[in-house]
């Protein structure tokens, strides 16, 4: 097991934007858990003098909005928002994906043609129209977002779980299982799954990247939930201000912008890692 | 030709059908109905008065009837009326579809100039510095939110250096002829149909790289080198006519993702579309519009990806209709 990790690692750590981006999604990480102890307080809250540029008060280092409000504090604790919603909303695609897949693949037939509709019409769908009907159907809350950004992003990944199963289903080792008289459910989710996995925790770690950009396109819109801080809705709050102080725009957006841009490279890289035969194309 | 035209179209009912159910749901799911949202906007308490309402909006009929009813009238185009225009929500659906319809043309169109030059490109010189660059630059494009990027486009180019509107898709108060007009609207356009198109650019560049390298090992291309066409011949005419494929197959799917994008440009450009339609409608919980733009965008995604396998059908001859 140790050996394995240990490949793993090094094939990971030969993608140099690899390194680079978990570096970044770790900083990140970092933010978020320390947010709570770094800014105690609650960071909507007013504290200082509106519009102090960055780099002017040693007290608020990234300057203040447009409220007085610490930007500093508000990215550290948008942090949390940000990466909270993003794997949430990747693990709900995620499951979603697997189950409707799975079934797909290893049940065929009608149900097999059922679901791939299904799943049509959800890639049909305008997905942020959709999410944005949702939202507002259901109420502003983090955790409807969280839930309708997952429901727009499963489709790639039950039509790569779909394919994945396809390929595995009438394996030797499926029909020994099958021999030996092994429930279906076992045989899908406890044999065929872990075969079918590496390229599906690929895509997931990119649809993160997706839901992370979802989730700040909603709260830019002023559609996220109000009582938490998140960077999108920073943003959102900083545009009636472009003339004078467009920085309350900036500096939000380059920390989604690097947020994503790490999840993307480490993507890359566990896609090197866990794919070695797809590496070489 | 023809049957297989009307035989992808035919596939797009059941899928309408679908959309339709599924709204139904989602204005059952909501809580408070829309009944509720209506009469309180207008105020009405009187419990007589709220009775021949609800008569009047067939609310008091069971569910599945009032299922029946909402299929019925959304087959015959009527999506409902909205009472904050005071118009068919249909019809104010249609006045704002040609200003997105623009947009998402333009989008597509700076995407495929960019994303297309830009991969053919770092094909060409693959492994050098123009290369890296341009991978480095649809990696950082890929990233950003368009929204985003719109902003910070507005900052420089708008309010900085006043090259270009702030927002709006018209000069108001001038009155110019239709070339004029023309000309007007594209000066408008230029920012926003920027914003959005950058992302799926950079999606494009990086498909075209690989898509060109993959064809150009292929042996029609050794051939057409051998025959003595040159270089830039070989390159245009044979390796990216066949890469493009892949673009195509692309371009199909995101439109959909592009149509939610342009809700987003369309709110941050003040940009008079159905985004901002569906925006203001999203805020005043006017959910008949809401579900109208949900509905009428699904359907244009499902005939505009019909459209795409057509096209496919035509740009390679090998893919037999069947």
């Amino acid at each position: 097991m140790l050996t394995l990790f240990f490949d793993f690692a090094r094939r990971f750590a030969r993608n140099r934007a690899a390194l680079v981006g978990l570096f970044l999604v770790l900083v990140v990480v970092g933010v978020a858990i320390a947010a709570p102890w770094w800014f105690p307080r609650n960071p909507l809250r007013i504290v200082g003098r509106p519009e102090i540029w960055p780099f002017m008060s040693p007290r608020y280092p990234l300057g203040t909005d447009s409220l007085g409000r610490d930007i500093a504090a508000m990215i550290a604790h948008g942090a949390r928002t940000t990466l909270l919603i993003g794997l949430c909303a990747s693990l709900t695609a995620t499951i979603i994906g697997i189950t409707v897949g799975a079934t797909a693949a290893y049940v065929g037939g009608w149900v097999d043609e059922l679901l791939m509709r299904l799943t049509e019409l959800f890639q049909t769908i305008p997905n942020l129209i959709f999410v944005l009907t949702i939202v507002s159907i259901l109420g502003q809350k983090i955790e409807y977002v969280t839930i309708a950004v997952g429901v727009v992003t499963w489709t790639p990944i039950a039509r790569l779980t779909r394919a994945e199963f396809m390929s595995l289903r009438d394996r030797e080792f499926v029909q020994a299982c099958r021999a030996m008289g092994m429930g279906s459910l076992w045989i899908m989710f406890g044999e065929i799954l872990p075969n079918a996995l590496p390229p599906v925790i690929v895509l997931s770690s990119l649809v993160v990247a997706g839901a992370v950009l979802f989730e700040s396109a909603v709260a830019f819109l002023g559609l996220g939930d109000p009582n938490v801080t998140s960077w999108g809705q920073l943003i959102g709050d900083g545009r009636t201000l472009i003339r004078s102080s467009w920085y309350i725009c900036a500096v939000p957006g380059l920390a989604i912008m690097l947020t994503v841009l790490a999840l993307n490279l480490v993507g890359d890289g566990l896609n090197d890692a866990l794919n070695p035969k797809l590496r070489d194309r | 030709m023809r049957r297989i035209i009307i035989r992808r179209l035919v596939q797009i009912i059941p899928l309408i059908f679908a959309v339709i159910v599924m709204n139904f749901v989602l204005i059952h799911l909501a809580p408070g109905s829309l009944f509720d949202v209506m009469t309180s906007e207008q105020q009405i308490t009187d419990p007589k008065m709220l009775d021949q309402l609800r008569h009047t909006y067939g609310v008091d009929q069971p569910v599945s009837v009032q299922l029946a009813k909402y299929i019925w009238s959304v087959m015959r185009l009527d999506l409902g009326y909205s009472y904050r225009q005071n118009a068919p929500v249909f019809d104010v659906i249609m006045q704002q579809l040609p200003a997105t319809l623009i947009l998402m043309l333009a989008a597509i169109g700076i995407a495929l100039l960019v994303g297309v030059t830009a991969g053919v490109l770092a094909s060409i010189k693959v492994n050098t510095i123009w290369d890296n660059l341009i991978s480095l630059g649809a990696v950082f494009f890929f990233a950003a939110p368009s929204f985003w990027l719109g902003i910070m486009m507005t900052v420089m180019f708008a309010v900085k250096l006043g090259w270009f509107p702030v927002g709006g898709m018209r000069t108001i108060g001038v009155d110019e002829s239709a070339f004029g007009a023309v000309l007007d609207v594209m000066h408008h356009l230029v920012l926003p149909a920027t914003a959005l198109g950058l992302f799926y650019a950079a999606t494009f560049a990086r498909v075209m790289r690989a898509s060109m390298l993959e064809v150009a090992r292929l042996d029609f291309v050794r051939t057409a080198r051998a025959k003595g066409l040159s270089g830039g011949r070989v390159v245009l005419a044979h390796v990216m006519r066949n890469a493009m494929l892949p673009i195509v197959t692309l371009l199909g799917l995101q439109l959909g993702t592009m149509l939610g994008g342009s809700v987003v440009i369309e709110a941050v450009f003040s940009w008079p579309g159905i985004g901002s339609l569906l925006f203001d409608s999203v805020m005043s919980r006017n959910f008949p519009m809401v579900l109208g733009v949900l509905v009428l965008g699904s359907l244009l995604v499902a005939v505009c990806n019909a459209t795409v396998d057509l096209l496919y059908l035509r740009l390679d001859p090998r893919i037999k209709a069947r």
